[in-house]
């Protein structure tokens, strides 16, 4: 018997990025935040993209949004993602107003919806790192 | 800009697939027919400007530190450049070409592109294309692809539109019907939208015709100044306007409206020519998944949003249709890579030129070509015409 395994590749960080990824790894998801333009920024980065200050900020996701755009992975992939098959990649929007690629789990392929609410699950990769997928909300 | 740059000659091989065929042989095969096609004797190129072949590293060094002009004896060359742009690397070449034949580096140059993915192993033309413009932090992990990337806005595409599978496919078949036509294309028999539909799904909505097959390709062409062109040629192909939007480097960055946006370059370009989409005569459109082309055909204004499934359907931008579209075959030439960007502006000129065989639009005298980088960071359009207007 074959097992079933993914080999999934962890997040390549930056160092302004790995708050982001200890939070995830307590299942939270953070927004960074300019506290002087007062915008949601996603990815995050070093220096706001809009005033380029570092006056930035976290505030902590819902994990609620709208599913934008979905497709079913079925074939095709490179090997390491080809245990998943089929699995949904997708855009998500979030209600704090950022839009994110994830994939869509826990979810019948043909219910799914452009526009269908959407709730964050963690996903454990290793140690160190989680990744934030969603599923419909049930 | 206008008029400024003219194509005098061009070169390909066959898109298709040549495990046996070394890197050299295309590049010299490709450039020595360019070089005849102009006209001109080898040692008249005074530079020249390649396309970087991205999933090819020794290849890159190569070409990079300047064994081209060596490799074909061009005794006259003064410089050479490598460029690196992804699918938009062409524009570029031919953009610092404008300048070289203007400003007295060079009177002509040679542009051109090679990409063998035969002599690539399998596994790092996957691991090349998994990771080349997808970002390493915040998609890749997810397991985007290009394929991936490109089947998420057709679901959105779709969705917004009311798009049928049927529809989607004719674009497949569109192409193919070109494609029939173009020794140069790769994949020439017929096809029906049925076995575009019956083939298998690879990311929804997309099925395996939908998607790129992977090939070898090389192209090159002799560019010169509008000035210098009417001397060399009696069919010069001169470049009348261009103008680019940029998108997004990440998906998730790039909104969908900006797609909408990305045409108003395509204004621009055609107002620096002076001209209007209704003087086009080709719509020469780079779209590499069939969504994009209709996507891009609502933008332009050719269709109304949501019509554009339809009028590739009719058959409107087909052979014989009243608005030849993407005359290379694109879905069915095989991509290869950065390189099917000069393949567009190869054939833009070919058929400027009058020279593109069973699929010369009868007195083709301008066009409108676009070209794109990554997974779309951008979006250029030019317009080309055989006169100055």
């Amino acid at each position: 018997m074959t097992e079933k395994k993914s080999s999934i590749p962890v997040p390549v960080t930056e160092p302004w990025t790995e708050e982001f990824w200890k939070a995830a790894k307590q299942h939270k998801f953070l927004v960074q935040h300019c506290n002087d333009c007062n915008i949601n920024i996603f990815y995050p980065r070093k220096f706001c993209p809009e005033c380029w200050g570092s006056n930035l900020s976290w505030i902590e996701s819902k994990g609620k949004g709208k599913l934008y755009t979905f497709t079913i992975t079925m074939y095709g992939v490179e090997p390491r993602f080809a245990p998943d098959l089929p699995y949904v990649l997708a855009l998500v929007d979030l209600d704090e107003g950022i839009r994110v690629m994830t994939r869509i789990v826990n979810c019948d392929h043909d219910q799914l919806q452009c526009d269908m609410p959407v709730e964050i699950v963690w996903q454990d990769i290793n140690e160190e790192f989680n990744l934030y997928y969603f599923q419909p909300v049930k | 800009m206008k008029g400024k740059l003219a194509i005098v000659g061009v070169g390909e091989v066959p898109t298709g697939w040549y495990p046996e065929r070394g890197d050299w042989e295309m590049i010299n095969t490709t450039c020595m027919e360019a070089i005849r096609d102009a006209g001109l004797d080898k040692n008249d190129i005074e530079g020249v400007i390649s396309v970087n072949p991205m999933a090819q590293p020794k290849l890159q060094s190569e070409i990079g530190f300047g064994k081209i002009p060596e490799e074909l004896g061009l005794k006259g060359c003064k410089d050479i450049c490598i460029v690196n742009a992804g699918g938009a690397t062409t524009t570029n070449c031919i953009r610092m070409a404008e300048h070289w034949v203007n400003s007295g580096i060079a009177k002509t140059v040679l542009i051109n592109h090679v990409t063998r993915h035969s002599g690539i192993t399998l596994a790092d033309a996957i691991n090349f294309f998994a990771t080349a413009g997808i970002d390493l932090q915040w998609e890749y992990p997810f397991g985007m692809s290009y394929n991936g990337v490109m089947a998420l806005q057709a679901t959105r595409y779709m969705h917004d539109t009311g798009t049928t599978p049927e529809q989607l496919a004719s674009v497949c078949v569109a192409n193919r019907k070109w494609a029939m036509l173009d020794p140069n294309a790769r994949f020439r028999k017929p096809l029906t939208i049925e076995q575009v539909l019956k083939s298998r799904m690879v990311s929804t909505p997309l099925h395996a015709f939908e998607c790129n097959v992977l090939s070898d390709g090389a192209a090159a062409m002799v560019v010169t100044s509008g000035e210098l062109a009417p001397q060399i040629s009696k069919t010069p192909v001169y470049k009348l306007g261009e103008d680019v939007l940029y998108l997004g480097a990440t998906a998730t960055q790039r909104k969908e409206r900006r797609m909408g946006r990305g045409p108003g370059a395509a204004q621009k370009a055609l107002a620096q020519a002076g001209l209007t989409l209704e003087d086009m005569d080709i719509l020469e459109i780079y779209f590499a998944y069939p969504h994009a082309f209709l996507m891009l055909l609502e933008a332009l204004g050719v269709c109304k949003p949501g019509e554009a499934g339809r009028f590739v359907m009719e058959g409107h931008t087909s052979p014989g249709g009243k608005l030849p579209c993407s005359t290379i075959g694109e879905l069915s030439r095989g991509h290869t890579g950065s390189g099917v960007s000069t393949a567009y502006y190869v054939e833009c000129a070919r058929q400027l030129m009058g020279k593109a065989g069973a699929r010369q639009v009868p007195n083709a005298r301008y066009l409108l070509t676009n070209a794109a980088g990554g997974s779309g960071m951008n979006m250029i359009w030019s317009v080309w015409g055989r006169d100055i207007p």
